[in-house]
C-alpha cells in the first residue's frame, strides 16, 4: 500500500515535471515560458518530495522534507514572477497572435 | 514495481534536463537562458529526491535543502544584475553594423 502510493506519487511528479520541460522548449514566448516553468514545476517537485516522505515514513526526517516541500512551494513561482516582470520591462518581442491583453496600446478593431 | 518506477521516474527527469539544455542553448535572450537554469537546477532536485528514495536513505535531505535555495539565489541574482541599465545585450542588427563597420571605408 505504501509502496504503491509513492510510485504514484513519483510517476506523477516526474510526469509533470516533464511536462514543464515540453513547454519551456515548444512554448512561444518568455511570459508563456515562464507561466509553464511556474505551475508544472511547482506541482511535481511537491508531488516527489511527498513521495519521498510517503517512502521514508520517518519522523526525523518529517521537518526536513516539510521545509523542502515549503521552500519549493515558495521559491519557483517567485523565481518565475521576477523573470517575467524582467521579461515585460526589457519589452521583449511576444507572441504575435496572443489574445487580448491589458498592456496592448493600440484599441482592438 | 518500484525498481521500474524508479528507472521511468529517472528517464523523465533526464530528458527534462536534455530539453532545458535545448532552450538554455537555443534561447533567444538572456531571460529565456536564465528560466532553463532554474529548470534544470529543479530537475537536479528531484534526481537527488529520487536517489534518496532509490538507496533509502535520509541524509540527503540538507543537499535538496541546499541546492534548491541555491538555485533559487542565482535566479534573483541573475535578475538583480540584468535589471540595471546598461546591461542589455546588443541585438543582432546592431552586431552586423559593428561588424561591417570597418569594411566601409
Amino acid at each position: 500500500m505504501n509502496e504503491l502510493f509513492t510510485v504514484l506519487l513519483l510517476l506523477t511528479g516526474a510526469f509533470l515535471i516533464l511536462t514543464a520541460a515540453i513547454g519551456v522548449v515548444r512554448l512561444p514566448d518568455v511570459l508563456c515560458r515562464s507561466h509553464a516553468v511556474a505551475k508544472a514545476l511547482t506541482l511535481g517537485m511537491f508531488l516527489m518530495l511527498l513521495g519521498l516522505w510517503v517512502h521514508l515514513d520517518d519522523s526525523s526526517a518529517a521537518l526536513k522534507i516539510t521545509l523542502a516541500i515549503f521552500f519549493q512551494l515558495v521559491t519557483i513561482p517567485v523565481a518565475s514572477h521576477l523573470v517575467g516582470l524582467l521579461a515585460l520591462q526589457k519589452k521583449l518581442p511576444r507572441w504575435k497572435e496572443r489574445p487580448m491583453d491589458d498592456h496592448r496600446k493600440t484599441e482592438p478593431p | 514495481m518500484m525498481t521500474y518506477a524508479l528507472i521511468i521516474a529517472e528517464l523523465t527527469m533526464t530528458v527534462s534536463i536534455l530539453l532545458g539544455l535545448y532552450r538554455l542553448m537555443r534561447g533567444p535572450h538572456v531571460i529565456d537562458r536564465v528560466m532553463a537554469f532554474d529548470l534544470i537546477t529543479t530537475c537536479a532536485v528531484g534526481l537527488i529526491v529520487l536517489l534518496s528514495i532509490q538507496w533509502g536513505t535520509a541524509m540527503y535531505l540538507e543537499l535538496i535543502l541546499i541546492v534548491s535555495l541555491l538555485g533559487f539565489l542565482t535566479t534573483v541574482a541573475f535578475v538583480f544584475y540584468l535589471n540595471k541599465p546598461g546591461t542589455d545585450e546588443p541585438a543582432k542588427s546592431e552586431i552586423r553594423k559593428t561588424k561591417s563597420e570597418p569594411r566601409q571605408p
